[in-house]
């Protein structure tokens, strides 16, 4: 397998975010990993103590310029994910636009990262910028429920809502959509979250088609950082390995975050102890210890098709 | 296995060189890996061109600041590797002698950078950096030919040489000193190049014995870059799984250049070949 990733991300020294998060998962399926640290930081912010540099937006130009120099600014997919500056956003549009010139296969995935759980935790001004100039550009992207409902100005509170959002979301620019986490209730009860997907293509004899697809997800109760990440890798691994198959690429995506994610939780209530709260260097995920599970993930949730 | 390196190299967008190249070997060993991007460069500088940004010495004790609030500043290892800045380079002997003081278990293993060939390429003031205050921290190096005689004031012409001046280094500090490449004639032909290593054990008894080797490698026809700082990598790593043992852990270490090295050419080849092939037939048009 030849394929070359550019991921613009941030890089934390200890711990595993942004480009932290994604490279190694992906290197491990055998992708090339091209990496911009678009910040490098001690760790990540939900720390009690942070610090570290961010790259400006001609500081990222700088570095794409060196590649192109070079005539290597080829690549297959581009990912991108959390981001705090606006112009800095508008530089990575243009270099998604340049590489998509260069490669008109080139699949850009982007998880929209604007906030949760009702409020955003990026300044403000980046929801036009989403909404306008990334979001058309996407192929791929993975909001959760409260950025689908800010990129398309509609609420979500029913599977039907959920539907026509993701449609709008299509319309917007990306054929496929993963809504990664919502309120909805799930039929297996409390104790799950409610996932969507959706995915638009056209078959052999030239019809569009869209798939739907929602997953029922265990919840775990502590929070976790550097899991959109990994899930946006995760979701380019596997659609680039199932690209007419949502159902299946999400199944493994979801699967090997399931794996992670107990692997970490398990880890970290034993260094905690009895009765403690892992902090969140011991929640940091076990990612280098479940390389075996991003190699070959075994299915642990099963997606429904619409 | 819980084992926690922090390795201090540059970082480029593309390729494998420095944390690039190191990084993900150790981790599919089982590593974790804490890495500070001493550079962001788009690609190493044997590319035509080449664009991006240096840390300075201040952004790279903010960074350590940063960790060491967070109380999480316990290594098992320390790598570093090519740095081209002399304060930047005592930084980092500052934060190694406090990871020590925190964990005295602490293995820092140093690729020497300074040249070869014969000629410096790093600045000229980074020697004696190098000889006084680097080396004496460290626990493991990996000097060229070159780098071994200039950090040693030592010519070597034969092997009774390679050994004398892997003793003067082991003074200096380091229990594990592997001469990576050197041009003595190989044993078995001129297909090969000749390394060696001597590692200093404590025994049980209370005495010091030294285990030294020579091994001789294939030689590649072309030019690698970022095989020493992956060396430097896998050193790490199998000198840890085999503590006592410099023989096998040499043996993985070396015998994992080859396979990467093999396949790399095999690859390029296969480029070089089809590009070879295009320009024929331009020329015939």
């Amino acid at each position: 397998m030849d394929c070359r990733v550019l991921s613009v991300q941030s890089h934390v020294v200890r711990g595993y975010v942004g480009n932290k998060s994604a490279s190694f998962p992906l290197q491990v399926l055998g992708f090339e990993v091209d990496t911009i640290n678009s910040v490098q930081f001690s760790n990540h912010t939900g720390y009690e103590h942070w610090k570290g540099q961010v790259l400006t937006a001609d500081e990222l130009h700088v570095l794409y310029e060196g590649i192109k120099l070079n005539n290597v600014n080829q690549y297959d997919y581009v990912l991108t994910g959390y981001t705090r500056d606006d112009s800095f956003l508008d530089m990575v549009v243009d270099i998604v636009q340049e590489l998509k010139r260069a490669n008109p296969n080139l699949v850009y995935v982007c998880d929209p990262v604007l906030g949760d759980n009702g409020a955003m935790y990026v300044p403000e001004n980046l929801l036009p910028i989403y909404r306008c100039k990334v979001v058309p550009a996407a192929d791929i992207i993975t909001p959760n429920q409260f950025e689908a409902e800010l990129l398309t100005g509609r609420n979500i509170s029913s599977e039907k809502d959920a539907v026509e959002v993701m449609n709008l979301l299509h319309s917007m620019g990306p054929d496929t959509v993963v809504i990664t986490s919502s309120d909805l209730p799930s039929p297996l009860g409390d104790q799950y979250l409610v996932a969507l997907g959706s995915q638009k293509r056209v078959t052999a004899d030239g019809t569009m088609v869209t798939q739907q697809i929602r997953m029922d997800i265990p919840r775990v109760d502590a929070v976790f950082v550097g899991t959109g990440d990994l899930f946006a890798a995760m979701l380019l691994a596997w659609t680039h390995l199932h690209p007419d198959n949502l159902k299946m690429a999400c199944e493994k995506t979801v699967s090997v975050l399931c794996h992670v994610i107990k692997r970490t939780i398990t880890y970290a209530k034993e260094v905690a102890g009895p009765n403690r709260r892992p902090s969140p260097a011991q929640l940091e995920l076990r990612m280098v210890q479940s390389k075996a599970d991003i190699e070959d993930p075994a299915i642990v949730v099963n997606a429904v098709v619409l | 296995m819980e084992c926690r390196v922090l390795s201090i190299q540059s970082h480029v967008v593309r390729g494998y060189v420095g944390n690039k190249s190191a990084s993900f070997p150790l981790q599919v060993l089982g590593f974790e890996v804490d890495s500070i991007n001493s550079v962001q460069f788009s690609n190493h500088t044997g590319y035509s061109h080449w664009k991006g940004q240096v840390l300075t010495a201040d952004e790279l004790h903010v960074l350590y600041e940063g960790i060491k609030l967070n109380n999480v500043n316990h290594y098992d290892y320390v790598l570093t590797g090519y740095t081209r800045d002399t304060s930047f380079l005592e930084m980092v002997v500052d934060i190694v002698q406090e990871l020590k003081r925190a964990n005295p278990n602490l293995v820092y293993v140093c690729d020497p950078v300074l040249g070869d060939h014969g000629s410096m390429y790093v600045p000229q003031n980074l020697h004696p950096v190098y000889k006084n205050k680097v080396v004496p921290v460290a626990d493991i190096i990996t000097p060229n030919q070159f780098e071994a005689e200039l950090l040693t004031g030592k010519n070597i012409s034969t092997e009774k040489d390679a050994v004398e001046v892997m003793d003067l280094l082991h003074k200096m500090g380091p229990d594990t000193v592997v001469i990576t490449s050197s041009d003595l004639p190989p044993r078995l032909g001129d297909r090969f190049l000749v390394s060696f290593g001597s590692q200093r054990i404590l025994m049980p008894d209370g005495t010091r014995k030294t285990q030294r080797i020579r091994i001789e490698v294939p030689k590649v026809d072309a030019v690698f870059v970022g095989t020493g700082d992956l060396f430097a990598a896998m050193l790490l790593a199998w000198t840890h799984h085999y503590p006592t043992d410099l023989k096998t852990a040499c043996e993985k270490t070396f015998s994992v250049m080859h396979h990467v090295i093999q396949r790399t050419i095999s690859y390029a080849h296969g480029k070089i070949t089809a590009k070879k092939f295009f320009y024929i037939c331009v020329c015939m048009a």
